[in-house]
């Protein structure tokens, strides 16, 4: 347990920190990289608690967006390079209290609840990954549809709403 | 029925149609006249057997009843005989005036009224014809309304006979509420209190119209009317409505009644006479005379010998009517009646002079003319009454006046320059003729007149008759050798004021009239402003409502209108359509969703 | 009281108080996207940790994992695809500047 532990702790450091550092930075390709590593560092954690599947999944989901991300931070961002000193914040006192109330609500409950007693047996990867599928194709089949149904609808919405209007005048 | 359907409808109708053609006036005049005539001569033929009646509709309990007993009838008959020859005299007169057919046609619904007076059967209808002859009066009085004075005389001689009426109509009231009926004839049954009451109002109503003290005053003025008004309306007829009444109602009253009715008669027969004597226009002479006559006919009502008073009357309708006709005559020669002007005007026409002589010696007693018969018959009942101290006195005082005037009128227009001939005017001349040739022949029929009656008139005494001659001849001979100043000596300044005690009608009447007049107008004015003040108040009220309204109610509902908007605009401002704040709104609204929560599980 | 299940939880809690930081203070669209993010990996986070410390013998767990995943993508999707739109008619993604929705 303690090695799980230690690596748990440590992995989980890295997220927290690289999520800071995404706000804290004026390079904005270094901000989408430091939430890549974030991500990547959440997906490892993944891995340590045993849940293969997700983890690798959430490694390469993620790095996929993140590079994306970069792209468009490029495209549409004032000072990509983060070279001006200019300030790119607003309301900062108020989100920091909201950040600062949601994170002591947060841990106040964690370590205040009882969570109840350790669960030792996980089943192996092979058989998460084969329960994870009868559970997909099975009972959450519906929820699953739904979701495919859901992810087209916003791919071809995205597709129109980034398609250039046509100009009229031009003819 | 016909005939009395035809005394009544020939005047009225006759006199509608002129008033309506406005053209033909003498002849359809006279037509009516004369038919109103005849009819009048077939009542009395018919009515000497039994009274001829008409019931006509009048109101639910009261019915409209003309009757036609004898007396009714005689007097029916010297309305239509004088009326006849008046208006014959009058298209003479006339003849030149651009109006004749107003004239006319009014002279003929007066006569039409009287009629219906005389005629009368109940009160309604009596007081109707009482109204009407006044209203005719008052116009025929005005006729010539464009002249000075005019207007002014039919005026007050209009509200003098009014107010007297007041007598007539309570004394009306009084006798139909005690009698329960209206019928004339029915409520003279009336005794006691209400009879002494009701019969001291009919007085008054007679002192109005027949121009007794201290009344007199408005037949004076009235002589501003043209003259054949003079001689129909104010000598004979309409002046006779206040004796007839007296004389129809003489069962009724009780004895203190009718001494009242003596003494006023008596006064006014001695007031006027002197009136008279002082006067010095010819036709005021005439008119002051007129009252004192009458005055003797109450003398004669309150002696309780209502027959000698009705035998006068006639007499006198015929003599006061041809005098009026001959002064009328004079008048159309020198253009005015003054008595100075007028002075040797019968010279220039002797004819006319000696029919006014003749109708003045009738008028003065002297036999065998008509009213010496009668004024004896005046003077027998004054002295054989119980109230003969007081009215044997007056009488014969009445009689000296009487006398004396006429001497007087006679003298001034015999001794003056006689002027140039002037030609005669045939109409007038008939007129007057027919009526001076009835004065002089009328006391012969007397005997047959009470026969008709069913009145018998003692012979009276041989004392009477010289009393009458006596007084009649002396009067003559003192008006005519002395003039009047020397004859009345202090009395002449006041008699040619009227008499005018205390200020007269205008002090004791006029002057506090319009004085309450006046205090009536000051309270009807501070009334009307208080009902002004009233209303601003409730103006006021309702302004102050509808501000209350405006700046109480409204304002509170518009104040809550705007604080709303107001509170709907802060409240805006949380859509400030910036992402950042909705994302703070709602990261707030969830902790606050899942706080709620966690207490609902934690404490429930 | 499981140690693992509470630092994990801790992570998470952090993740999501960055997360939420990040999203009310940035100017830009992108970076407030990318403070979704974070806020959704924290969900994740506590998900698999409840997962495998509380229910390892439920599928379903992960099944709700999967569909944050598929929902975290469609939304960067979607956003971006509206950033774009955005760029084109503004020619920036600031979002101190769109404020079209006021009132």
């Amino acid at each position: 347990m303690t090695v799980q532990l230690i690596f748990l702790a440590f992995f989980g450091a890295a997220a927290v920190w690289f999520g800071i550092v995404v706000f804290r930075t004026h390079s904005m390709v270094r901000s989408a990289l430091a939430l890549l590593f974030s991500q990547t560092a959440v997906g490892l954690m993944f891995l340590v608690m045993q849940a293969e599947f997700l983890g690798v999944l959430q490694i390469m989901m993620m790095a996929t967006e993140m590079s994306v991300m970069a792209i468009f931070m490029v495209m549409f961002m004032m000072d990509p390079g983060g070279m001006g000193a200019m300030e790119m914040t607003h309301q900062k006192r108020l989100s920091l209290w909201s950040g600062g109330v949601g994170l002591v609500a947060a841990v106040a409950v964690i370590w205040l609840a009882d969570w109840g007693p350790t669960v030792p047996d996980i089943p192996g990867a092979a058989e998460q990954a084969a329960d994870l599928g009868r559970e997909l194709l099975g009972r959450s089949m519906f929820i699953f549809q739904s979701a495919g149904l859901t992810i087209l609808t916003a791919m071809v919405a995205a597709t129109m709403v980034a398609i250039a209007p046509i100009e009229e005048s031009s003819k | 029925m016909s005939f009395l359907a035809l005394t009544l409808l020939a005047p009225l109708l006759s006199g509608l149609a002129i008033l309506v053609l406005r053209r033909a006036s003498e002849v359809l005049a006279l037509m009516g006249a004369a038919l109103g005539l005849i009819g009048a001569i077939g009542l009395v033929s018919a009515a000497s057997g039994s009274p001829v009646q008409a019931v006509l509709p009048g109101l639910p309990t009261m019915p409209l009843l003309l009757i036609a007993t004898p007396l009714a009838a005689v007097l029916s008959l010297v309305v239509a005989t004088v009326a006849g020859f008046v208006l014959t005299y009058a298209a003479g007169y006339m003849a030149k005036d651009p109006e004749k057919a107003r004239f006319f046609g009014t002279m003929l619904l007066f006569v039409a009224a009287m009629q219906a007076l005389v005629l009368a059967g109940d009160w309604v209808m009596l007081l109707a014809a009482w109204e009407m002859i006044g209203f005719a009066s008052y116009l025929l009085i005005g006729f010539w309304h464009g002249r000075a004075g005019v207007a002014s005389a039919a005026t007050r001689a209009f509200l003098y006979t009014r107010t007297a009426d007041l007598g007539l109509y309570l004394g009306a009231f009084l006798l139909i509420g005690t009698a329960g009926t209206s019928e004339i004839s029915a409520t003279l049954a009336t005794t006691g209190t209400p009879a002494l009451i009701a019969g001291l109002l009919l007085l008054v109503a007679a002192m109005g119209k027949s121009a007794q003290v201290p009344l007199q005053n408005w037949l004076q003025r009235a002589m501003a009317g043209p003259t054949p008004v003079s001689a129909l309306l104010h000598s004979a007829t309409l002046v006779a409505a206040g004796a007839i009444l007296l004389i129809r109602v003489t069962p009724m009253l009780p004895d203190g009644a009718l001494f009242v009715v003596g003494i006023v008669g008596g006064v006014t027969t001695v007031v006027t006479g002197l009136i008279a004597l002082a006067e010095r226009d010819l036709k005021r002479l005439l008119a002051a005379s007129t009252s004192s006559q009458y005055g003797l006919m109450l003398v004669a009502i309150g002696a309780g010998a209502p027959v000698a008073a009705l035998l006068h009357l006639i007499a006198h309708a015929a003599i006061k009517s041809s005098l009026f006709l001959g002064a009328g005559v004079f008048q159309h020669d020198r253009e005015s009646t003054e008595l100075q002007t007028l002075a040797g005007a019968g010279r220039a026409r002797p004819g006319i002079f000696a029919g006014f002589a003749l109708s003045a010696l009738a008028l003065a007693g002297i036999p065998p003319l008509a009213a010496f018969f009668s004024k004896d018959a005046i003077l027998a009942a004054a002295m054989e009454s119980p109230a003969a101290p007081w009215l044997l006195p007056f009488a014969l005082a009445g009689s000296v006046l009487t006398g004396a005037y006429m001497g007087r009128a006679l003298k001034v227009l015999w001794a003056g320059e006689a002027g140039p001939a002037r030609a005669s005017i045939p109409l007038m001349g008939l007129g007057m003729g027919v009526l001076v040739v009835l004065s002089t022949v009328l006391g012969f029929g007397f005997g047959t007149l009470e026969e008709m009656l069913g009145v018998e008139i003692e012979k009276p005494s041989w004392i009477v008759p010289v009393m009458g001659l006596a007084v009649g001849l002396g009067g003559l001979a003192l008006g005519w050798i002395f003039a009047p100043v020397r004859l009345l000596g202090p009395l002449s300044g006041p008699a040619q004021n009227g008499f005018a005690v205390a200020g007269g009608m205008d002090g004791l009447v006029l002057r506090p009239a319009m004085a309450v007049a006046a205090a009536c107008e000051r309270l009807e004015k501070r009334l009307y402003n208080a009902v002004l003040a009233l209303g601003r108040a409730n103006l006021s009220l309702g302004h102050f409502a509808r501000r209350a309204d405006g700046e109480g109610i409204d304002a509170a509902i518009f104040g809550f209108v705007r604080r709303t908007i107001a509170t709907g605009a802060r409240a805006r401002r949380l859509q400030s359509g910036f992402i950042h704040r909705e994302l703070a709104l709602t990261a707030i609204g969830i902790a606050l969703i899942v706080a709620v929560l966690l207490a609902t599980l934690i404490f429930s | 009281m499981i140690m693992e299940l509470m630092i994990a939880l801790t992570v998470g809690a952090a993740m999501f108080g960055t997360g939420l930081y990040g999203a009310l203070s940035q100017t830009n669209l992108v970076m407030i996207i990318m403070g979704v993010e974070l806020v959704l990996a924290a969900a994740l986070v506590n998900l698999v940790a409840f997962w495998r410390y509380l229910h390892p013998e439920e599928p379903a767990a992960q099944m709700f994992v999967l569909i944050i995943m598929a929902v975290m993508a469609v939304e960067m999707t979607v956003g971006f695809g509206i950033a774009i739109a955005r760029f084109r008619s503004r020619g920036s993604v600031e979002m101190e500047e769109a404020s079209e929705l006021k009132g």
